[in-house]
């Protein structure tokens, strides 16, 4: 037999999935951006790079914000063979995304007139004020941190519209490698910058595993990654519950991970720490509405059904991040991690809304996580302002005098630290009193004993933040002088943006919730 | 009937063995057949009169560039390895596949020139 | 072959493609105990010609340099390589005071036995009767046969750099460093370049593409992907001129500085047989493997072109490239390391990726993908990828060119300069320092100026290194 005769005409047949472009265009549109930032960074002369970047992410950043203001409800949809699922909630996630991601690209800009961003290296690897730093400084090659926020926020953006555990997987990896490195950039305090780092990234590939491991076993369970199959395959697969239990917790190590819940948090202050300051009000922001919206999609599309199997540890582990994040607050010292472990106390209180597993909590998690996440980059923002002998000043006693050198700084800071510990008429309040409510309506008696546990935490929280309050209004300044720097525009309107919701959503705050509660459906 | 072979990879594993217990055999075996006459100088490292470089396995630093390549090489592997099957299902596939293609190709070339704009792929 | 047939053949060439990936060999009548004597003559058939390999390298380079080679053992000193082994035998092995001794005798073992395991898919010839058994004279095929010697190569680096990194010493680290860093690079281009093969044969199994080769000769239509193929498959075993890992005047002897009689032997032996399998893999993707040269192949209808004939041409065309080898060898230098890894890096990686491109573009314009017109689509398509490919290419020599250019030496050198003492370069006048010591004699003065400078020029560092990045950057 001649070998050709069994060459036959191509058999199989391939039918490529079926893409909506409109409603990938904003990931497009950033993915675009982003790899624009590295032709930039390769080929614009090294004079114009700062402006090109700035203002190749903000007009990326801006532009696909309008494409989902203006084209929402036609994007809504299933595409990508299910890869990707565009809904309500996936859009809300994408546009607090780029807007945080946008105001965190303001503060990354901030420069205070210097030649690069001021808060990154150009040379991580040189002595601090050598003679190669010196020379890495005239040559300024800091302008990467742009197109590397921007890949962070193209993984954010997917990260709440995965629809298969594959898809989830790769959005986790695409935003958390770009913060491994933006965190070892801090200009001042090196050292510390390159251990969080690489903390980050040990702890971080850890609990990407465990997310791996866990999708495995999922798929041994469904015989599917798609989370709609899943949820379908709950109900009617039975005989192997043991995978299904194991994956989903295995599943919830990995996202836990990411918005830094107790026992999974230990990497939160030092790595708050340790990166620079924009980076550290980027991350806590837009990480956590990114890692939050996937937690909703995958308990709320994927496992509700087997919420039985889980709820439990959820619920322990909501309480614990409340009480834990909350009472080691009271005993830090420095701003930074002290507003580090707010975030973990702050992740709790979410987690709480997230366990209503009810339409109402999506819309009090989403209306928590706006409030929370602008009023943090803000706050960040004001850390970076206030500076000692070049560096921020960080350590909470230098913050003490601070509201007769600064009145202005120090009052939009206590405002900040009231929505934080959620003082009626801001922001706080109002999300968590929506989270609470959502709670005690539709998770029962855990949802009570949760909520309770949330107020007392929320009472130890509001004592730190008072106390920054009266340090700042009612202490003489003591030690070595604080300087308060002047913003440039960009800062100040990410500042400003943070105040003004602040306020905003704690005096009007029904457009919002509304808003979150009309698109808090998911589909699959 | 005798037994046909089942799976296309059982000859390759049978043809590895035998060069496995070829190179054992010179390796190990060998070994006995030469002298074995005691030198101190024999069993020092070869280094020829420059300074003791420290080494790998006691925390000793090789240069940075070749974990740079090491990096490079799995981007461009990666890539490879998409390609082939690519390459082979190509027929079937269609105008999708190579547009699919192109922007995929495009997508690595960036990070390409860029690391080749920073100096990634100069070696001193 | 004139041009017309050529052009039909290449506008033949969909009709064959599209197998589906599937081997054409047709195993099903070969028992298992076939495919073991098969193997072990395939074993047996590679040891007998790396022997010969070696004495034919000695001589045919010997003779390149006008000396007669190796001639006392046997006829034409043939047996030369036997008593080469026999000496090796014969010689003390020991493992170095600092070395890790399990890795230290892994190394070895790994990159002597893995070097053969590529040869495992080759057909090396066409379907015979063995033990009444109608079987190809290859040891075995699967749909991914040439990704089998795509990962052996990928493993066989382990054996070298294991090897270097085992011995505890620091020219082994080196070069077993140099050697995979060489192997791994090159590799990337030689798998993009295989890409092309690939496309135009629809299938990895190398019955297939032996198959999809009938008509036309691989060489021809992917004929840059064959000469990209060439030049790593030199960089990929080590071979000169891009031995860098060995380079006797830098690193002594590499990765195998410290091994001794067979351990050493096994590298030696390695590296010959890893020269055979890529050069049977080229026989196989861009010359027909078994297949009878174009000429021979008419005679007779093809009765010199099946069965154990195959056997024949094979060898022929793989000891063209093992010759192809030894010239080399005997006529070019060794390679600066940075232009090696240039040469890869910076123009065979890009360069195949373009060209692979191309022939998928080729390729959708054959299929109709691009529009009906596919003759005249190919041929736009052609010419403007091969259009941009040019001047890639130039523009990326024009600045090869312009760097090499643009450090002119200049008439007089500040040898302190620096910061620290730099001899002169021939024809270079030594620039007078600024405000030396110029009243004693001329030794102190010296002394004397070279400590005065040192702080100045600390500063002129920065400027000097700064200009230099900005030139070669912006």
């Amino acid at each position: 037999m001649s070998p050709l005769a069994l060459i036959g005409p191509p058999s199989a047949t391939f039918t490529p999935s079926e893409v909506s472009y409109l409603s990938i265009l904003p990931m497009l549109i950033v993915a675009g951006a982003a790899l624009i930032g590295v032709l930039v960074e390769a080929f614009a002369p090294r004079a114009a790079r700062f402006t090109a970047q700035f203002a190749v992410a903000m007009l990326g950043l801006l532009a696909a914000f309008a494409v989902i203001a203006m084209r929402a409800p036609a994007m809504i949809g299933v595409t990508l063979s299910g890869a990707v699922v565009v809904d309500g909630p996936a859009l809300v996630f994408q546009g607090m995304v780029l807007l945080m991601g946008a105001a965190g690209l303001a503060l990354m800009a901030e420069r205070f007139g210097g030649r690069g961003p001021d808060a990154f290296t150009p040379s991580g690897s040189s002595v601090p004020g050598s003679q190669a730093e010196g020379l890495a400084e005239r040559l300024g090659t800091t302008t990467e941190v742009f197109p590397l926020t921007m890949f962070a926020l193209l993984g954010m953006m997917l990260f709440p519209a995965s629809g298969d555990l594959l898809t989830m997987f790769v959005a986790l990896e695409v935003l958390s490698m770009p913060l491994y490195v933006l965190t070892a950039l801090a200009r001042r305090r090196r050292l510390l910058s390159q251990e969080a780092a690489l903390k980050y990234f040990l702890l971080g590939s850890f609990s990407s595993a465990f997310f791996l491991f866990g999708a495995a076993l999922l798929y041994g369970y469904a015989g599917s990654l798609n989370l709609g199959e899943i949820g379908r395959a709950v109900g009617t697969v039975s005989g192997r519950g043991g995978l299904l239990a194991a994956g989903a917790l295995l599943l919830f190590v990995g996202l836990l991970f990411k918005v830094g819940a107790v026992p999974f948090h230990s990497w939160t202050p030092d790595v708050y720490q340790g990166a620079p300051t924009p980076v550290t009000g980027f991350m806590a922001a837009c990480t956590k509405v990114a890692a939050f919206g996937a937690l909703l999609r995958l308990v709320y599309v994927g496992l509700a059904g087997s919420r039985w199997d889980w709820e439990l540890v959820l619920w322990i582990v909501a309480g614990l991040t409340m009480v834990v994040g909350s009472v080691l607050s009271v005993s830090q010292t420095d701003i930074k991690r002290l507003l580090a472990y707010s975030s973990v106390a702050h992740a709790g209180f979410i987690l709480v809304g997230l366990l209503a597993i009810d339409r109402a909590g999506i819309a009090a998690v989403t209306f928590y996580l706006a409030s929370y996440g602008f009023a943090t980059i803000a706050a960040f923002g004001i850390v970076l302002l206030v500076r000692a002998r070049g560096s921020e000043a960080t350590h909470i006693s230098q913050w003490a005098g601070l509201g007769r050198r600064a009145p202005v700084l120090a009052a939009g800071m206590g405002l900040l630290l009231m929505g934080f510990a959620g003082i009626p008429l801001t922001s706080g309040f109002t999300a968590k009193f929506a989270v609470f409510a959502a709670a005690v309506a539709h998770a029962g008696a855990a949802g009570v004993v949760l909520t309770v546990i949330g107020v007392l935490s929320s009472a130890v929280t509001a004592y730190v933040y008072f106390r920054i309050v009266v340090l700042m209004f009612f202490s003489e300044p003591g030690g070595a002088p604080v300087d308060v720097l002047r913003p440039s525009a960009g800062g100040a309107t990410a500042i400003g943006v943070g105040l003004l919701t602040t306020v905003v959503l704690g005096v009007f705050p029904a457009p919002l919730l509304a808003l979150a509660a009309s698109a808090s459906q998911f589909l699959w | 009937m005798a037994v046909v072979v089942s799976s296309p990879y059982l000859p390759i594993l049978i043809f590895f063995a035998c060069g496995i217990a070829f190179a054992a055999l010179s390796v190990l075996g060998l070994g006995v057949v030469g002298p074995k006459k005691y030198n101190s100088a024999k069993f020092v490292a070869y280094e020829c009169g420059i300074q003791p470089s420290p080494r790998a396995d006691q925390g000793g630093r090789v240069p940075v560039k070749f974990y740079t390549v090491a990096m490079l090489f799995i981007i461009f592997d990666i890539e490879s390895v998409f390609l082939f099957p690519f390459a082979v299902a190509f027929d079937s596939l269609g105008l999708f596949a190579l547009v699919e293609m192109v922007l995929f190709v495009l997508t690595v070339f960036v990070a390409y020139v860029y690391v080749w704009r920073r100096g990634g792929l100069d070696w001193d | 072959m004139s041009l017309v047939p050529t052009l039909s053949a290449l506008s033949s060439l969909p009709a064959e493609a599209g197998v589906g990936g599937n081997p054409v060999a047709d195993f099903s009548d070969t028992p298992l105990w076939l495919a073991a004597v098969k193997a072990v003559a395939i074993f047996v058939y590679l040891m007998l010609q790396v022997v010969l390999v070696i004495w034919f390298e000695r001589r045919v380079i010997g003779r390149m340099q006008q000396r007669p080679g190796p001639n006392r053992f046997g006829p034409w000193g043939i047996g030369q390589t036997l008593a080469d082994g026999f000496k090796l035998m014969w010689k003390e092995t020991f493992v170095p005071k600092g070395a890790d001794t399990f890795t230290f005798l892994l190394a070895p073992i790994i990159a002597g036995a893995v070097a053969f395991v590529g040869f495992a898919i080759i057909p090396v010839g066409g379907t015979v009767n063995l033990f009444g058994h109608m079987t190809p004279l290859q040891i075995t095929d699967a749909p991914v046969a040439v990704l089998v010697v795509l990962a052996a190569a990928g493993v066989g680096a382990y054996g070298f750099v294991l090897a270097g990194w085992s011995s505890g010493s620091t020219y082994p680290l080196l070069g077993g460093l140099r050697s995979t860093a060489q192997v791994v690079s090159y590799e990337i281009a030689m798998g993009l370049s295989l890409v092309a093969v690939f496309l135009y044969a629809g299938s990895m199994s190398t019955s297939s593409i032996v198959a999809a080769q009938r008509d036309l000769w691989f060489v021809i239509p992917a004929f840059f992907s064959f000469a990209v193929y060439v030049i790593c498959m030199v960089g990929e075993t080590n071979r000169l001129p891009f031995d860098l890992a060995e380079g006797e005047g830098e690193l002594v002897g590499g990765y195998h500085t410290e091994y001794s009689g067979m351990r050493f032997a096994m590298f030696f032996l390695g590296e010959y047989v890893n020269m055979f399998t890529v050069s049977a893999l080229a026989t196989t993707m861009f010359l027909g493997g078994p297949a009878a040269p174009p000429g021979i192949a008419a005679i007779g209808g093809g009765v010199l072109d099946q069965g154990w004939w195959g056997l024949l041409w094979f060898t022929i065309k793989m000891w063209v490239f093992m010759w192809f080898f030894v010239w080399l060898r005997g006529s070019l230098p060794r390679t600066r390391y940075d232009q090696f890894m240039r040469f890869g890096w910076k123009f065979l990686i890009p360069a195949t990726l373009v060209w692979v491109l191309a022939v998928a573009f080729i390729r959708g314009a054959q299929l109709s993908y691009l529009g009906e017109n596919t003759l005249l689509a190919t041929v736009i398509v052609v010419l403007v990828v091969a259009v941009g490919a040019l001047v890639a290419a130039w523009n990326w020599d024009e600045r090869r060119a312009r760097a090499t250019e643009s450090e002119p030496v200049p008439d007089e050198i500040d040898p302190f300069a620096g910061g620290f003492p730099v001899p002169p370069l021939p024809g270079q006048q030594l620039r007078e320092p600024d405000g030396g010591v110029t009243a004693g004699g001329s030794g102190s003065g010296a002394l004397a100026s070279s400590a005065s400078s040192t702080p100045t020029s600390i500063p002129a560092l920065g400027t000097t290194k700064e200009a230099h990045r900005g030139g070669s950057d912006a």
